[in-house]
């Protein structure tokens, strides 16, 4: 195809946003020249629809997470007929960032190692000592508020901002895990709690942080990376739609075919492609990226592309107290969090591996007649009654599941519909395993508990959030078994020289907490590797923690 | 689709509590306003639709006929009715007397989060004196 032809560069980037972003400035900071191509484009916080009186309607429709009910035109289309989960992501410079909940937590130890110890999944080629310089690193980028000393993880580095302030409902909780015995700990929290922070504000506890922050308290690549990044000479072009990775001959990655706001093609070569447009997008377009030399796909050979999906399956349960707990303050997903049933070794349920219990604050009226990450309110005469027990009444708590990858959930193409630039549909074919299914029950169980000892007089279950596929993870894994990982543990996919992979793609196992900061370490890691650099020491805290 | 049904099926989702203060969504005459809403989604041929689908005589119905009739439509066409519940609501509750009415009952102020934001008292680390108790307990690979 002719096309416009970029100036070559060292490195193009697919993807802007926590992994792409991490990456960009990593490499530019090696000294590679660095393009990098999102089909989103920049969005300006500081106008956040959080100011305006209808800002309700915007989050339930233009910002919504799902795009199909977002319907922005930088979305590309996605087929969800076969999945009990519905997609939730967010096109722009920024990426998902712009539209998170900034909930920052590690991956544990075990979790690199699941295969090892406990025979089930796919261990890491590296482990967590590996990361953890890595996750300090990126904790002084995005900055990040919390409390060191969580008896359910490693030690690690004081946290440079206090914890986020709880909330009557969450302060309920945490008195009632005490009761209970259990574990809990305020979330680490990529917000911004530093009266002087670096021209970023102070939260002022609005709530809804997924509309974006106009204070630029809640971290997002946008303000935190892409600066960095820019100033380091990296070049991002928004609004760029990519319609496929070309090869040579032999198979080598050559260049990237996308095209501008305009319709108009360019063809951006480079010696390193670089894929981080998240477990869905990067292998739909290694699927898409056809040629003689890759014709299943790119990496393909093994038909392992798009396969091992994993999300976090997740329940919410509800309480409803008999008094106002006051108005929804406080970043909605980030005030504590338990780990209580994190870890296999519990003798007390008959599943492997296990779950996180998030606290979730309350909702805006429409949020909460409309229900969202909760039930909805009844339609008819009972309606408003019902609203008045539930609206300031509620806080929630998540089971975040450990998914555990199998070969049948997976993306692949749908070429009843196109993007742009031609690139067909991503078709989501997912089903909550039986392993997954036992976590789910047992948490919802626990959650219950906790709701009722905090003194709840209502308990409302969602037994499987439908909006909660917010994190695809393992669809082009990195692993040492050529036939089995697409992706070496140094990023580079194995049939195509010349590209790499470093989003949540990668991850041979998924953890049972939020992804992102596991995501961004392992995307600079990776970065240092693909620029030939030595990478960081392994965390100073491991010698420490072996006293354990 | 006439703006007569569109207000008596706002009027049977949220018939309001005269008692309590809170209106009916039709009676305010929110009807064109969701209307409008559903244009600016692209929906307006789905929602017109939807309201089509109802029975021939619902504008004439007794009341007990007409909510039979929505429920039917919530047990048949659960996406479409979906649909006719965000508008619903959606219109209602960012209604700016509404919101009103959710001050005066809830103490919720009408106006948006930012930029005023919330209080809350900073965290309080003596909360966590007793799992700071707690040995370690992640495990080691």
């Amino acid at each position: 195809m002719d096309a416009l032809a970029d100036p070559p560069v060292d490195a193009v980037i697919v993807g802007a946003g926590a992994a792409g972003a991490a990456v960009a400035w990593r490499l530019a900071k090696a000294g590679l020249s660095v393009s990098v191509l999102d089909r989103g484009p920049w969005l300006n916080q500081q106008e956040a629809a959080n100011s305006r009186d209808d800002w309700e309607w915007v989050m339930c429709t233009d910002h919504h997470p799902d795009p199909g009910i977002r319907k922005a035109q930088a979305d590309y289309p996605v087929t969800a007929d076969d999945t009990p989960i519905r997609p939730a992501y967010y096109a722009g410079i920024g990426g998902s960032t712009l539209h998170w909940g900034a909930h920052f937590p590690r991956f544990h130890p075990s979790d690199f190692k699941t295969y090892s110890l406990d025979g089930v999944g796919r261990d890491w080629p590296i482990d967590y000592w590996d990361l953890e310089p890595y996750y300090d690193l990126n904790d002084q980028i995005m900055g990040v508020s919390g409390l060191a000393g969580d008896p359910a993880n490693p030690t690690r580095a004081s946290r440079a901002m206090p914890p986020v302030p709880l909330c009557a409902g969450t302060h309920r909780l945490a008195e009632a895990a005490d009761r209970l015995g259990w574990h809990w700990w305020p979330s680490d929290s990529a917000i911004n709690l530093d009266q002087d922070g670096q021209g970023r504000a102070c939260c002022n506890q609005c709530g809804p942080c997924g509309m974006g922050c106009p204070r630029h308290a809640r971290a997002s690549t946008d303000i935190t990376y892409w600066p960095l990044a820019v100033e380091a000479g990296v070049t991002v072009r928004p609004e760029a739609t990519v319609g496929r990775i070309e090869t040579d001959d032999d198979g080598r990655a050559r260049s990237v075919l996308w095209r501008d706001r305009d319709g108009a093609w360019h063809r951006q070569l480079a010696d390193l492609i670089v894929l981080a447009a998240n477990g869905m997008g990067t292998p739909r377009l290694m699927l898409h990226s056809t040629s003689a030399a890759h014709p299943d796909g790119i990496g393909n050979r093994s038909d392992q592309v798009g396969r091992h999906l994993m999300h976090h399956p997740t329940a919410l349960v509800s309480g409803v107290f008999g008094e106002s707990l006051g108005p929804p303050a406080g970043p909605f997903a980030c005030a504590l969090y338990s780990q209580e049933f994190y870890e296999t070794d519990r003798p007390d349920r008959d599943a492997m591996r296990g779950y996180q219990m998030q606290a979730i604050r309350g909702q805006g009226p429409l949020g909460t007649a409309l229900g969202g990450y909760v039930t909805r309110l009844d339609w008819g005469r009972d309606h408003h009654r019902q609203f008045e027990n539930s609206f300031q009444h509620t806080v929630s708590l998540t089971v975040t599941t450990e998914d555990l990858p199998e070969p049948e959930n997976r993306v692949d193409l749908d070429n009843r519909a196109e993007d742009a630039a031609g690139v067909p549909a991503a078709r989501l074919t997912y089903r909550v395993s039986e392993n997954s299914q036992r976590l789910l029950n047992h948490g919802i169980e626990r959650t219950t508990g906790w709701l009722r000892e905090a003194g709840a007089v209502e308990t409302k279950v969602t037994a499987l959030s439908r909006q909660a596929g917010f994190h695809f993870l393992g669809t082009v894994a990195m692993g040492e078994d050529p036939d089995r990982f697409v992706v070496d543990p140094t990023g580079r996919v194995r049939d195509c020289p010349g590209l790499a992979v470093v989003d949540g793609s990668v991850f041979p196992s998924a953890g049972g907490v939020n992804p992102t900061s596991t995501l961004q370490a392992n995307a600079l890691r990776l970065a240092d590797l693909l620029a030939g650099q030595t990478p960081l020491p392994r965390g100073r805290a491991e010698a420490r923690d072996a006293t354990i | 689709m006439s703006t007569d049904r569109l207000t008596i099926v706002l009027d049977r989702l949220l018939p309001g509590d005269p008692g309590a203060g809170w209106p009916a969504a039709g009676a305010l005459g929110l009807a064109d306003k969701a209307r409008d809403m559903a244009a600016e989604r692209g929906d307006a041929d789905r929602l017109a639709g939807i309201l089509a689908a109802l029975p021939a005589d619902f504008d004439d119905a007794s009341e007990a006929d007409q909510i039979a009739g929505l429920k039917a439509l919530e047990s048949d066409r659960s996406d479409d009715f979906d649909l006719l519940i965000l508008y619903a609501y959606g219109v209602y509750y960012t209604d700016p007397r509404v919101r009103d009415v959710v001050e005066a009952r809830t103490g919720y102020p009408n106006r948006p989060p930012q930029p005023e934001g919330y209080k809350l008292p900073p965290f309080d680390e003596r909360l966590l004196d007793k799992v700071k108790e707690r040995p370690p307990f992640w495990r080691r690979p």
